[in-house]
């Protein structure tokens, strides 16, 4: 990123009146970032801000709720979390100082897996915004950024942070590829029963180590979710489909209207069980229904807080 | 008995949940009974206070546990003993109806409805239709499997994996 | 030690005739990520990935029914009710094949906790002697492996029955156990002649692509010296989310939870995996928790592998240096870096 150094210098100026600064920093190799938490002067110069910036900053923000003064780098996908934590009282604006720029898109392991093997064997990188050259062996090839940044960045309407205090470099001019995620609109192209022998195949595979969960932005129970309840037992210690699954719909049921389809659910999971395609049906009834989208503003009130007596887009009932 | 269907010998129930509120459809039901009006075995009724105490997340739980179909009934907007507890829950039960196809579970196997106290011909017609179409419908599929490598799993993982290159994440990959 | 060889072709002959009367784990691509399954028809190994999730699963699974019960109520005092219990002892004969040396390695840490000569869990020990590990050696490295850091290389045979070497044209097989022996007495090895020193190049040069390794041996004294280091933990463990990723994929991580499931009058007693790096892995019935923060936690995981293990069973490190926790971690966190941190924390400290 170009404008780096400025909003390194901003984060300088602004850092004395904050407890930390959330933003990212390389990782253990070329490919990865990790998140970085600024705490003092040295620690800025370590910042980057690249197309490996995967990670959503906002969900840390769970853990310093309570007066804190935090500093966050953002995305446009990262910021729509924050408000609509505001949204819902779990966060002070005045506690908040968003560092924004304009995203470009980032590239997703998965897909660069997919392609190229495993991503340790993988020599170098580049991506020039439109195209992204990689080394593997003796191999070089090109390949257009669509197909290998995130599904999100495909339909990304905000690539400018939203309600940011301080913006740096140019607006972002990028526009989404498509309007709807393919996925999704395949998925649904297969009949009840082939999706439901897809989930349960995929089910299958899922280990519940809960990273979905855990990298969830709007996951705020934290160590408290009912999914490790024993009473109410809600679910089996037993790892098997039938409670894989229904730990799907517990998140999923628990973000209905909140969820702002940043895709760290299925980023964070380990096994590339693609989940997202039940929060983006979730997500999309929601816009059906309500015209609502999650976290675009911070004076709205989720639809599942709030009700009409007559109900003009719910079908009566008989 | 009515419903019947090809897959199931005449007069064998199905398994349909049904949360009804205390206030309305209960008494609805109440009064069905009372009245001595006809109605088919199939449901097993749990009574809450409120359909506004209705987690979308029981009825999920039901039709993941072998349900084969969920009814749900609460006091008519307006209507409501808590004043606004069906209106929250007229959202969530349509959030739910409309997500559940992405899930392959038939929306058609959840309803919800509203019927008051005083309406046992009205809870009649709706205990009747709706084991009539889940009767249609037959058993739910079930989820069933488990993940590890004990053995009885050890078929279905074959299975499974023999199926595996059918699945649409690779199918979107070719 | 004698070395055979096989060729690609006859490798799948032999997983047949293996599959006859094992269950045979090979890894498979499964729907986009590389796990160990049973080998079913058509299904290829695909060898030239690391496979994400750990071996460990053949002789340590995720779920294991430890018993079944029932309880049946005495007619004639209904107040009273008797149980009945039916132990459920693994029987099936299993080979794992594919793993890598730093996966069979994980078993040796197994070994020494469920196997020793205080204590024998019956279900591990059962399963770990009817199950056969063949490794494969590696030929390449990524940027996570680090196992000749942890007293392990890109051809260890710990743990191990056969060490498979990729070379021209197929592999050469040497055995490390007895029964691995008897596995190369099949007609579709031959002998391996001069590839058995093009073997010999192979190890020498993907153990040349490591480097040098670093040196853990002082972890256990460093890791304790900085113990009470809150600011030190809590700094390491910030990126962390506190999920189950890196616990779950580990090949030497063995904690587990024992759980009564209950239908009715009948269920099963469970053993399942538990992570340490969720609250309610130390969750007291009192409500206290004396890991309340993932930064304890983590504390926790990393002090295990490199210093309570260690100087519990005589300086074994309890990693293995596959780097399945750092690939998959959502957040990247480097338990290597967090170690190397803490050893030069800990030496700061000691010099004062």
């Amino acid at each position: 990123m170009q404008a780096l150094a400025e909003l390194k210098e901003q984060i300088r100026q602004a850092l004395p009146d904050l407890d930390v600064v959330i933003g990212w920093q390389q990782g253990f190799d070329a490919l990865h970032t990790r998140p970085l938490f600024i705490r003092s002067e040295e620690d800025i110069d370590k910042l980057v801000v690249n197309e490996f910036c995967v990670v959503n900053p906002a969900s840390y923000l769970r853990e310093l709720r309570g007066g804190k003064k935090v500093g966050l780098v953002l995305k446009g996908c990262d910021s729509r979390s924050v408000i609509e934590l505001l949204q819902e009282d779990l966060l002070k604006e005045e506690d908040l100082t968003i560092f924004g720029f304009g995203c470009n898109g980032i590239l997703n392991h998965t897909k660069l897996q997919a392609r190229f093997g495993e991503l340790g064997f993988i020599q170098s990188i580049e991506n020039d915004g439109a195209n992204v050259t990689v080394v593997v062996g003796d191999n070089k090839e090109t390949v257009p950024f669509t197909e290998l940044c995130a599904d999100k960045c495909l339909t990304c309407v905000y690539p400018n942070t939203l309600q940011c205090s301080h913006f740096v470099g140019e607006e972002s001019t990028k526009k989404p590829e498509s309007e709807k995620n393919k996925a999704l609109e395949e998925f649904e192209k297969l009949s009840l029963e082939e999706r439901f022998a897809f989930w349960q195949d995929q089910m299958r595979r899922c280990i519940r180590c809960y990273a979905c969960r855990n990298a969830c932005p709007m996951c705020v129970c934290k160590d408290h979710c009912i999914a490790n309840s024993r009473e109410p037992k809600w679910l089996s210690e037993e790892v098997d489909v039938q409670n894989n699954f229904m730990f799907q719909l517990i998140h999923v049921m628990h973000l209905t209207g909140r969820c702002v389809e940043c895709g760290e659910c299925e980023r964070a999971c380990p096994m590339d069980i693609p989940i997202m395609l039940l929060r983006r049906k979730m997500a999309g009834v929601i816009r059906d229904v309500f015209a609502y989208n999650a976290g675009t503003n911070a004076e709205d009130t989720p639809p599942l807080m709030c009700f009409k007596v007559e109900e003009p887009t719910i079908e009566e009932r008989h | 008995m009515s419903g019947s269907s090809g897959l199931l010998a005449e007069g064998q129930d199905l398994r349909i949940v049904g949360f009804l509120c205390n206030w309305c459809s209960y008494g609805g039901a109440d009064t069905a009974g009372v009245a001595r009006f006809e109605q088919p075995t199939d449901l097993r009724v749990i009574r809450v206070p409120c359909s506004g105490r209705i987690d979308p997340l029981f009825i999920a739980r039901a039709l993941m546990s072998g349900a084969d179909g969920v009814l749900v009934s609460g006091c008519h907007p307006r209507d409501c003993h808590y004043a606004e507890g069906n209106f929250y829950a007229r959202r969530r039960f349509e959030m739910l109806k409309q997500f559940l196809s992405v899930t392959g579970i038939d929306p058609e196997r959840f309803h919800y409805t509203w019927v008051s106290a005083s309406e046992g011909q009205r809870w009649q017609d709706v205990v009747t239709s709706f084991t009539e179409r889940i009767h249609k419908l037959g058993p739910a599929p079930k989820m069933s499997g488990g993940t590890g490598y004990d053995e009885e799993c050890l078929k279905e993982i074959a299975a499974a994996v023999s199926c595996g290159e059918q699945c649409p994440c690779h199918k979107e990959k070719a | 030690m004698a070395c055979k060889f096989i060729s690609n072709e006859d490798i799948t002959l032999w997983l047949e005739a293996l599959a006859k009367d094992h269950v045979v784990f090979v890894p498979v691509d499964d729907c986009g990520s590389v796990t160990f399954r049973p080998l079913a028809e058509g299904r290829k190994p695909v060898l030239d990935r690391v496979p994400v999730r750990s071996p460990k699963e053949a002789v340590f699974p995720q779920n294991e029914t430890l018993l079944l019960y029932k309880y049946e109520k005495d007619l004639e005092d209904p107040e009273h009710s008797t149980v009945r219990i039916k132990e459920t002892l693994p029987k099936e004969r299993a080979v794992v094949f594919g793993t890598r040396p730093c996966g069979a390695r994980g078993m040796t840490v197994f070994d020494r906790v469920f196997d020793n000569e205080r204590i024998r869990d019956p279900y591990y020990a059962t399963r770990r002697e009817n199950t056969l590990f063949i490794t494969l050696a590696c030929n390449k490295v990524e940027s996570t492996c680090f196992c000749h850091e942890v007293g392990s290389g890109p051809a260890d045979t710990a743990g191990s029955d056969v060490l498979l070497t990729p070379v021209q044209g197929g592999y050469t097989a040497e055995a490390v156990t007895e029964r691995g022996g008897q596995m190369l007495e099949a007609s579709v090895f031959a002998d391996g002649g001069n590839k058995c020193a093009e073997a010999e190049e192979v190890k020498k040069a993907t153990r040349e692509m490591l480097g040098e390794a670093h040196d853990y041996s002082d972890a256990p004294e460093k890791l304790l010296a900085v113990f009470d280091d809150d600011e030190f933990w809590e700094e390491q463990a910030a990126g962390c989310i506190s999920c189950g990723a890196c616990t779950y994929l580990c090949p030497t991580c063995y904690c587990f939870n024992i759980t009564d499931e209950a239908t009715g009058t009948t269920g099963k007693r469970l053993r399942t995996w538990d992570t340490c790096m969720s609250f309610q892995y130390t969750l007291e019935g009192s409500g206290h928790n004396p890991r309340s923060t993932k930064a304890k936690r983590l504390k926790n995981r990393v002090n295990h592998k490199f210093s309570y293990y260690p100087d519990t069973y005589e300086k074994n490190i309890a990693c293995c240096g596959c780097g399945r926790c750092i690939k998959s971690c959502p957040a990247s966190v480097d338990i290597r870096a967090i170690v190397k941190a803490a050893q030069a924390r800990g030496a700061k400290k000691e010099s004062k």
